[in-house]
């Protein structure tokens, strides 16, 4: 059996038309517009931070093991979520004068910098492309060890839709 | 000229390591650097040094698989004293430690050609009873058990508790459920031992680099150790709690109602408690394979342990076994250091058998989850240089032809735990198997009690999450503070939201095995059932 022939939950990932599906993604105009969170948590797992940090209150947990629900109007694009999720299953996504943007948390080294290089990766862990580090935050939340959560820019809007990890090149 | 090796981490996007201060140990009178919070299993392996002991029988090397004192195959002689498990032993300055050799070992390439019927060194020679002695002696050349030091080692002193001592409320454990429950139990007032065969509290929360899952009302969001120092940090602010690290219970006895307390340089203290909690953990599983014994085949959580509590590369390229939640998590704690994972193998049919979203996150870093595979060799001599594994048809059976080569210098076995019930058992429960629950588990009651005085929580008690642990920490905690006559009137509040919390817990579809086994094995009346 080939990979793309298994279920999601034996591979380790969904594709994008599989998401795209489940409704994950927000309406291209509204990511035309602003920042908005893509949540790629599908199972019901018992688990809430990200509807307990979202300030706006656009994540939405009918309990705490359903799936969380995302409110595109109400969502500032604050990027709490990204760092909350212990899952590391909430990202960023805009489109912004031609160029794609996605935010993703980031746990690794070496330490990511404004205008580092960086190869993009897709959700199976292939290289889809380059794109450049533009705003490494480190948010704390109260938390002695937080995350990294960083924004990668790439010259195509459609990758945005696809990258969901990233290497930073020497 | 040998090059000298260190394995340790010095850069981590989580941890930062406390190593405290350089001191020297000897190894077969070798000097090697260590430092002071290290064990002595963790300095040596920072040097390079896999193999720690040989197997009783035919002297094959081994290393150490579970690096929590629970394995026995890191066992070496300290400063005389032989059979010390060096994966819990600090290490000191000037510390000499041995490898137990025999004179057996020459032989040790032969060994695996014949059956040696006189290294089953328990059975033989038991009678007549003259014999015993002097043959021992011959045998435990052989099997390199080690003699005893000729005097008594010198020994720093055990820290006062000496004899005899009575309590109201012992806790044998101190990982997220016991220290839940000392918690717990101390801001009611109750008079609380808890101890635990480590150098410091914690259990394996320690090791947890990554955050929770559950409500953030109790700890979800959190690093796992983080969670682990607050609890401590609570636990030394109540005055009513003692702590005794690098304690065992080694026995207890049901007619004196005594337990039997093994502490630091050979002490023992025998406890009388009113009520006891049982929150032990559990053991790694191992995996049936050629060449399992090998160094560098470890447990998942060893190599956590390694990894994240001494800061010690495991080694450059691994492969994972299982695809349960500790599987795929110890993948990504390896990726955090640096090292690259080779893959994640295991049988599993359908899916992978814990979260989709650990088994995503590692999969978008480009680690390989190869599912309907198995390991059917470890290659190596001396360690592992790689693995075969194979590609299974349904219903398990190995495809002949699909066997493949994968270099590791490092296989993790993380296939499931077993709950540690060695000291449960000792309280003449009602014991059954519930392989949803993870193994052998005692019927208890709705207030988590197995025995008359003795209560269970943890994963000793049914195998979960460690956010579960914690909230069945604080319900026994608070069981036993009614049980106790003490706690005020905000504990029956507090035990109805728990309760309420662990249910919302095991509320998943993942959950629902264990639910049901939970229930049937949860009785009105522990009395009753135990007739």
């Amino acid at each position: 059996m080939s990979e793309e022939e298994m279920k999601p939950v034996q591979r380790g990932y969904y594709t994008r038309e599989e998401l795209e599906e489940l409704g994950v993604f927000p309406p291209r105009e509204e990511l035309e517009k602003k920042r908005l969170c893509v949540i790629e948590c599908v199972e019901e797992i018992p688990c809430n931070p990200c509807a307990a940090v979202c300030r706006s209150g656009a994540i939405i947990k009918e309990g705490l093991c359903k799936p969380p629900v995302v409110d595109w109007k109400a969502c500032i694009g604050c990027t709490m979520c990204v760092a909350a999720c212990p899952g590391m299953a909430i990202f960023m996504q805009w489109i912004e004068d031609g160029d794609g943007y996605v935010t993703m948390p980031y746990e690794l080294l070496p330490e990511p910098k404004i205008g580092d290089r960086v190869q993009l990766l897709n959700r199976k862990g292939e290289a889809v492309g380059e794109g450049m580090i533009v705003n490494p935050t480190y948010q704390a939340r109260g938390d002695a060890y937080p995350r990294w959560v960083v924004t990668v820019k790439m010259d195509d809007p459609d990758l945005s839709y696809e990258v969901r990890a990233f290497k930073i090149l020497e | 000229m040998i090059a000298i090796e260190d394995w340790r981490i010095y850069e981590h996007p989580i941890l930062k390591f406390d190593r405290g201060k350089e001191v020297t140990i000897y190894l077969d009178g070798k000097p090697l650097k260590a430092y002071k919070n290290e064990t002595v299993a963790a300095a040596l392996y920072a040097n390079g040094i896999r193999e720690f002991s040989k197997s009783i029988k035919y002297r094959r090397p081994r290393g150490f698989f579970c690096a929590i004192g629970r394995c026995s195959a890191c066992m070496m002689e300290v400063d005389g004293v032989p059979n010390v498990r060096t994966c819990v032993t600090l290490v000191r300055d000037g510390m000499r430690i041995k490898r137990q050799r025999t004179i057996a070992d020459w032989a040790a390439p032969f060994l695996g050609m014949m059956k040696l019927p006189p290294l089953r060194y328990m059975k033989l020679f038991t009678r007549p009873g003259f014999i015993y002695e002097p043959a021992m002696k011959i045998m435990r050349k052989f099997t390199g058990l080690g003699s005893y030091p000729e005097k008594v080692p010198e020994v720093a002193p055990s820290g006062g508790y000496q004899g005899e001592l009575s309590t109201e409320f012992l806790i044998v454990g101190g990982g997220p459920a016991g220290m839940s429950a000392a918690v717990e139990a101390g801001q009611q007032g109750v008079d609380t031992l808890i101890i635990d065969d480590k150098e410091k509290l914690g259990g394996q929360l320690l090791k947890q680099t990554h955050m929770f899952f559950s409500d953030v009302k109790y700890a979800a969001g959190k690093r796992g150790f983080k969670l682990g120092e607050e609890l401590v940090e609570k636990i030394s602010k109540l005055d009513n709690v003692k702590v005794m690290t690098q304690t065992s219970a080694v026995g207890y006895y049901p007619s004196e109602n005594t337990m039997l307390l093994k502490g630091p340089n050979d002490t023992t203290l025998k406890v009388k408690a009113k009520k006891y909690l049982i929150s032990t953990g559990a053991y790694e599983r191992s995996l049936v394979f050629e060449n399992n014994d090998l160094p560098g085949v470890y447990g998942a959580g060893g190599v956590q342990t390694l990894l994240n509590v001494y800061g010690v590369k495991p080694g450059n390229r691994g492969i994972l076994l299982g695809t349960g939640n500790v599987a795929l998590i110890v993948s990504y704690h390896l990726l955090q250091a640096g090292i690259e994972v080779a893959g994640v193998f295991a049988p599993s049919f359908r899916r992978v058998r814990g979260y989709f979203v650990h088994a995503a996150k590692i999969k978008r870093h480009g680690v390989p989850i190869v599912t309907r595979h198995t390991i059917v060799k470890a290659l190596g001599k001396n360690r592992v240089e790689g693995a075969i594994v194979t590609k299974l048809a349904d219903y398990g059976k190995p495809i002949p032809g699909t066997e493949r080569r994968v270099d590791c210098d490092f296989i993790c076995v993380g296939v499931g735990l077993n709950p540690a019930y060695d000291l449960v058992q000792l309280f003449n429960p009602k014991m059954v198997y519930v392989g949803a629950l993870g193994g052998m588990v005692p019927i208890r009651d709705r207030t988590y009690r197995f025995a008359e005085n003795a209560y269970i929580a943890g994963d000793c008690a049914s195998i979960e999450e460690a956010t579960t642990a914690v909230l069945e920490g604080k319900l026994v905690g608070l069981y036993a503070s009614q049980a106790l006559g003490h706690g005020d009137e905000t504990v029956p509040e507090k035990i109805e939201e728990y309760t309420r919390a662990l249910e919302e817990d095991r509320g998943s579809p993942f959950s629902t095995r264990l639910r049901e086994a939970l229930r049937d094995i949860t009785v009105e009346k522990i009395e009753e059932a135990l007739k």
